[in-house]
């Protein structure tokens, strides 16, 4: 275990951005490296991949749920119909797009902390 | 459109997220969290706590060292992985929350705009307030913290959504407290302040409580009053919100019949709790109350399993004065500052401390 000893990060100095709705200040703590609790920090960065997969399993199990129920409520069987579809290329690249931020999500843990495996002091 | 320019409709009190895969992915967090806290954390205390009894230790004595603590624990494999846990569904809700709302950034400021100057109550601020330093940090890891996210208030209100487990959707925890809230002995309650309101669930509960009084909520971010004040107008509830600092309040002497503060003391430095005692002593009138709901102080006994915890919320849930507060006699600084101290009743979040501070 060795997340003692660090302190809150102050966020940067100066009037504070209230007029922008993006402000590249913020968002410190949560885009940092954050900290690491095991022995091995890929430890914490498979932890954080397998809760990221969790996360968007859920997610889409719940859309599904509700895509059905809307579609049958429109007279469709939606299990049948998806499985008979053929995509078009656009659809494919649109849905590699989507498969690559998903990929980079569930791997930002390892990059984030690329530089604190041996930071176990 | 629906409260805070956002048109998925309203969840309890509370505006959905932006999009489906948003409120399904928090949701989520939700549960994972209820579970971290009230399956996990348990197993984590009894094993923790078994490997101070293995290692002959007590567990009654508040003067085990908390580094002590740390060290056992750490032998039990659950202890990293529960602090692991937490502090990645924090920093995914917070990551997720912030993206969803901020996809509609630009609409949730026009609705804050169209608010601003809105009625039944004001919303008081002062283009040249200064937010000292100490206030500016990304408190719970929430990206700008309280103070420095425009849209913070909605960002933290769905935050605190997933931080209650669903169990505040309606207010019901701040409409509790106000119901809790002990008012003076001669029954006359016309001006009431919430100290640290944030995004003002207990200044309208407090109003519910007391319709007749004139009701304040006081906090030291503009992100947060203002979202406070939007979300009251919209609601037609006839409360005051005003951007100032807690040691050092524009008001009058004696103003109050009531002070009332929900878990602001923990969240300022320790050395700078005695001007705010003074100002809530200052501010109210004689026989007035301060009503406080806060994390427990020195004078309470703590398992190691709480210290434990409350140590890493403060390290690593970004709580950098909680430590400082926990362990300071709160209760003696307020005797400190002139208030007649008692006991309050307790509310059914039993990690909280309820104190009843009268001004004689």
């Amino acid at each position: 275990m060795h997340g003692e000893a660090r302190q809150s990060v102050r966020m940067k100095p100066g009037p504070h951005p209230q007029n922008s709705p993006n402000p590249a200040s913020i968002g410190i703590e949560i885009d940092g490296p954050g900290r690491a609790y095991f022995d091995t920090v890929v430890t914490d960065n498979i932890i954080d991949m397998v809760m990221e997969l969790a996360a968007e399993v859920w997610t889409v199990r719940d859309r599904q749920y509700v895509m059905e129920n809307v579609l049958a409520s429109q007279g469709i069987d939606a299990a049948t119909l998806i499985e008979a579809h053929r995509p078009t290329a656009e659809e494919m690249a649109a849905r590699r797009i989507l498969r690559e931020a998903f990929v980079a999500r569930l791997l930002a843990g390892f990059l984030r902390r690329a530089d604190v495996a041996e930071d176990k002091s | 459109m629906s409260e805070a320019g956002l048109d998925r409709g309203q969840l309890g009190v509370l505006p959905r997220p932006v999009r489906l895969a948003d409120e399904s992915y928090l949701e989520f967090l939700e549960s994972f969290r209820d579970v971290l806290l009230t399956r996990m954390f348990p197993a984590m205390a009894a094993a923790g706590h078994a490997r101070l009894q293995a290692a002959g230790l007590p567990l009654d004595d508040d003067a085990l060292a908390l580094a002590t603590i740390q060290r056992e624990f750490a032998k039990a494999p659950i202890v990293p992985s529960w602090q692991r846990f937490m502090r990645s569904q924090q920093e995914m809700m917070w990551r997720r929350t912030r993206a969803s709302f901020g996809a509609t950034a630009e609409a949730q400021l026009d609705w804050l705009a169209a608010f601003d100057t809105a009625g039944p109550g004001r919303l008081v601020v002062d283009p040249d307030f200064a937010v000292p330093d100490y206030a500016r940090r990304e408190i719970h890891l929430q990206p700008g913290g309280y103070t420095d996210d425009p849209i913070g208030g909605i960002v933290y209100h769905y935050g605190t959504k997933v931080f209650y487990q669903g169990g505040n959707d309606q207010d019901e925890l701040h409409a509790e407290l106000a119901a809790l809230t002990t008012p003076p002995a001669d029954g006359e309650v016309a001006n009431v302040l919430d100290l640290g309101c944030s995004i003002g669930q207990g200044t309208i509960k407090l109003k519910a409580r007391f319709p007749e009084a004139e009701i304040w909520g006081l906090d030291v971010a503009l992100p947060m009053v203002r979202y406070a004040h939007a979300r009251a107008a919209q609601q037609q509830v006839a409360v005051n919100f005003i951007q100032a600092l807690a040691e050092d309040m524009p008001f009058d002497d004696g103003k109050f019949d009531i002070v009332f503060a929900y878990i602001i003391f923990h969240e300022l430095p320790i050395a700078i709790i005695p001007a705010v005692l003074a100002e809530a002593f200052r501010v109210l009138r004689p026989g007035g109350q301060f009503v406080i709901f806060e994390f427990p102080s020195a004078s309470q006994h703590l398992p190691p399993a709480h210290r434990f915890m409350i140590d890493y919320d403060s390290r690593d849930n970004c709580e950098p004065y909680s430590p400082g507060f926990v362990h300071a006699d709160f209760r003696g600084l307020l005797a400190a500052a002139g208030f007649i101290v008692s006991d309050g009743p307790l509310s059914r979040n039993s990690f909280l401390q309820s104190i009843v501070a009268t001004r004689p």
